[in-house]
């Protein structure tokens, strides 16, 4: 009797296997690269034992254009726009990254209206990229409404950038320098409102529905714990480190643009686990606002691009009226400034974590070499480990809760 | 440093400390646009890692990115860039690492296993070999995929590219065709060092020969085969005086009329511009 | 906001639907003989175009467009136009994004676990011919190259109402060109 119990506890295996006993073997599936739940083109090769995750594999490369090299070909301004197409989801924190690196090779100065422009856009590409990315974590895990209503707020969010820069996604509105063009004081007054009125009302509706939700915290609580060391080992940033409980925001910890004079939390973690990080980026996205409005508050006026006439074009008003004006804007648009020699490695707070640029420049106009830190490579690197154990329906969870964009892993 | 980068702590007594941590094993160390890199041998580099990691004042815990460098001119062409981040000391190094084609650099997965997809990069990008990483496999490029793009001598548009075969009923490789060129500019002006010859250069380059003969003038020019084809009479210059010269057809209001727009439902009545 | 509902004075006649007649012919037809009459070749263009099934093939940033275009705001299912996972199931194939040499056989996998007929539309300049990425040593110019395209959607990256034009151009491609096999 007792060799039953102990059959039944799975302490000892069966002596005599009955009919009904199926020996089970591992296999191996194939999830994606065409999958709706794997946000883009990733293809995971998981070995399941049953139900139960014993190894994932992921295959990335299926985006992969070949960014890197095309920069080499390109002048320092045509380049910008590659940025936008990384990252689909937060183009602007991508362009970011990019014109900090070129601006600290020139040792250029920036006007202090652009730089709150630019962290004003930044803060407005994190909604936009956590609207995306809380929406589609809860419909990977089976909700549905909330997705609908964040979307609301993302097609508010392209209004506005398309009202500043022309574009809807891939604005191309930084510029080494400071920002491309003046944003008016009527889309900023409008900006002000939606953060006073639409922003919250909708989002916080829409995250009720599934913050204290019982199906949804089954599906993320204790799901793909992390402990620090493992954070700090595998390269974590973004929220995933701070998912994990270390409070390491670049914008505090680094200060870039005015980010220095803003005020604002550092949202984190106590578990580790995909609720945690998806709380993380909840209050991230109402810290966002906050300075936001901190921006509108205290934003000066002047220039909104370097005066450098050798890094900046100048205005088309400015050429109607001056020679030197046009010759700039011909230089500029057709061979490009020139950088000096150096390398730099500038790392922005991208909404999915650290997003560096490692740039060689050998003097002339266009880059020498350019590398591009993505956030999700080291992300979903740790995949394995830490979908180890876990259901196989639990994959999509982890995967929503990384936040992972294929234009910028495979780049 | 005037532009608005991000700031961390101060690169002061950086470099010191890690002098004195790594001894012989660092080869140079340079302060350049706010940045400290350090110039490690290659052999030394997973002990020079772990003195990173763990001196006391350097302390830099976390490896955030690999890149790798082509310069062809030099006698060991790569470098392997590793970009560290203290998160207590709130600082960023370099540590640069030269290489070539078949010299292996040592991996540093055993420190950071996020070591082992950043090598793995550098590996499909450049071939460069890293002993010690258990699964260097190519990465971002295609299954099959051969060379390694990111090198200077790789062209851009590569080698080969894809289309569906309907013969074969899959998706085959062929040598690349572009229905137009890859246009590149370069901005060097003649002036200011440009060092290659532009066509028609070569003229001006060779010395004209002491006795050469001067060039015929344009009568004394003959065709080989002057005596069989026949000559013309000069013929007259055209003026625009009359239609016939110019070849100008008759002015008509209307001589075609305009295709009827399948998308357009003509209204009753022949619309506005009737 | 902004769009008056009520027809402005004097002017009664602006908002006589176009076809009024066409659907008070039908009306009538419905309530004096109780059937309507049609060839079948026309009952077929009408099921197919109202019930554009596409398949997501979300690749890179013009996926995010395809799912704004599906989102309450632009709202893609008025039209009958619903997203599906699986291959099986859809009508019409939506390539939104680059497409890599990687990725092109599981492309042209996909495309032929459709039925028929099946439709491709081929969403920005990425997929229309390579694009901003023409010259990269990775990337298909073009996705017609791959499987064939009906209906180019030009931009970078097309605005949820150029796909959905795009769409609405499919459906009058379907109506015009009447065959039952395609």
């Amino acid at each position: 009797m007792s060799l039953y119990v102990e059959e039944l506890l799975g302490e000892a295996d069966a002596a005599d296997p009955t009919t009904g006993d199926v020996t089970i073997q591992n296999y191996t599936i194939n999830f994606g690269p065409q999958h709706p739940a794997a946000h883009g083109v990733l293809r995971l090769v998981m070995e399941l034992d049953g139900e139960i995750v014993e190894r994932v594999d992921p295959h990335v490369g299926l985006l992969h254009r070949g960014t890197e090299k095309l920069i080499e070909y390109k002048t320092y301004t045509q380049a910008l726009p590659y940025f936008d197409r990384l990252d689909y989801c937060s183009p602007l924190c991508m362009e970011h990254s990019w014109v900090l690196a070129v601006e600290k090779l020139l040792d250029l100065e920036v006007p202090e209206r652009a730089q709150y422009l630019r962290v004003f856009f930044a803060e407005l590409t994190r909604i936009s990229n956590h609207m995306l990315n809380l929406g589609s974590h809860v419909m990977d895990v089976g909700a549905m409404t909330p997705n609908l209503w964040l979307f609301e707020i993302r097609e508010d969010c392209m209004n506005f950038f398309e009202r500043v820069s022309g574009a809807r996604m891939h604005s191309n509105y930084f510029r080494p320098g400071g920002v491309h063009q003046d944003a008016p004081l009527k889309l900023l007054a409008d900006i002000g409102d939606w953060l006073d009125t639409r922003l919250p009302r909708l989002f916080e509706d829409a995250i009720s529905l599934v913050a204290d939700n019982r199906i949804f915290k089954q599906r993320n609580v204790d799901i793909a714990v992390v402990s620090r060391d493992d954070a700090i080992k595998w390269g974590f940033s973004g929220p995933m480190i701070r998912g994990s409980g270390i409070a390491w925001d670049l914008r505090k910890s680094q200060p870039y643009d005015a980010y220095a004079k803003m005020d604002f939390e550092v949202p984190v973690g106590t578990r580790g686990d995909c609720y945690d990080r998806f709380m993380v980026r909840v209050e991230e996205v109402r810290q966002s606002a906050r300075i936001m409005k901190q921006c509108l508050r205290d934003m000066p006026e002047g220039p909104i691009a370097s005066l450098d006439r050798k890094v900046v074009p100048p205005k088309r008003g400015e050429m109607k009226q001056s020679m030197e004006a046009l010759i700039h804007h011909f230089k500029l648009y057709t061979e490009g400034f020139h950088v000096p020699a150096g390398d730099v490695y500038v790392a922005t707070e991208s909404p999915k974590g650290e997003f560096g640029v490692y740039l060689v420049a050998d003097g002339s106009n266009k880059p020498y070499r350019c590398k591009i830190r993505p956030t999700a490579f080291s992300h979903l690197q740790a995949m394995d480990f830490m979908a180890k154990g876990h259901m196989l329906a639990d994959t999509t969870a982890i995967l929503g809760a990384m936040d992972i964009v294929f234009g910028e892993c495979d780049r | 440093m005037r532009a608005p980068a991000p700031a961390y702590a101060s690169n002061d007594g950086v470099i010191d400390s890690a002098r004195a941590a790594l001894g012989g094993m660092l080869l140079d160390a340079v302060d350049h646009v706010g940045e400290v890199a350090l110039h490690v041998r290659r052999e030394d580099l997973y002990d020079a890692m772990i003195a990173l990691r763990d001196t006391p004042g350097l302390a830099y815990q976390q490896l955030m990115e690999i890149a790798g460098v082509d310069y062809p001119d030099r006698a060991e062409r790569f470098e392997v860039v590793y970009c560290m981040l203290s998160l207590t000391r709130n600082h960023r190094l370099r540590v640069h690492v030269a290489t070539d084609e078949e010299k292996p650099v040592p991996s540093v997965t055993d420190i950071w296993p996020v070591a082992g997809w950043l090598e793995r990069e550098v590996y499909d990008m450049y071939g460069v070999l890293f002993s010690g990483n258990p699964d260097l496999r190519r990465i971002l490029t295609d299954y099959g995929f051969r060379g390694h793009p990111q090198r200077k001598d790789f062209p851009l548009t590569g080698y080969v590219e894809l289309r569906y075969s309907e013969e074969s009923k899959r998706v085959v490789y062929e040598p690349v065709q572009l229905a137009q060129d890859f246009r590149t500019f370069d901005f060097m002006s003649p002036w200011e060092g440009a060092n290659y010859v532009l066509p028609g250069d070569e003229k001006g380059a060779l010395p004209q020969a002491k006795g050469a003969q001067t060039p015929l003038s344009a009568d004394t020019i003959v065709k080989a085969n002057a005596a069989q084809s026949p000559t013309q009479a000069p013929t007259e210059p055209k003026s625009t005086e009359s239609t016939a010269q110019t070849g100008a057809g008759k002015s008509e209001s209307d001589a075609t009329p305009k295709p009827a727009n399948p998308d357009v439902v003509p209204t009753k009545g022949g619309g506005q511009n009737q | 906001m902004g769009v008056e509902l009520q027809p402005a004075p004097g002017s009664p006649s602006s908002l006589v639907p176009p076809d009024q007649g066409f659907f008070d012919g039908l009306n009538g037809e419905l309530t004096d003989k109780g059937f309507l009459v049609t060839s079948t070749e026309e009952l077929f263009q009408w099921a197919r175009t109202g019930s554009l099934w596409w398949m997501t093939f979300g690749l890179a940033c013009c996926a995010v467009e395809m799912i704004h275009v599906n989102m309450p705001r632009y709202d893609l299912e008025r039209f009958g136009a619903a997203p599906r996972a699986s291959p099986r199931q859809s009508d019409v194939m939506i390539v939104a994004g680059t497409l890599c040499n990687k990725m092109a056989p599981a492309l042209r996998k996909v495309y032929d676990q459709m039925s028929e007929p099946k439709y491709v539309i081929s969403m920005g300049s990425c997929a229309n011919g390579g694009g901003y990425y023409h010259y990269s040593y990775s990337v298909v110019r073009g996705c017609d190259r791959i499987v064939p395209v009906d209906i180019y959607v030009p931009g970078c990256p097309p605005t949820a109402e150029a796909l959905l034009y795009g769409i609405m151009q499919l459906q009058r491609k379907i109506r015009r060109s009447g065959s039952i096999e395609r």
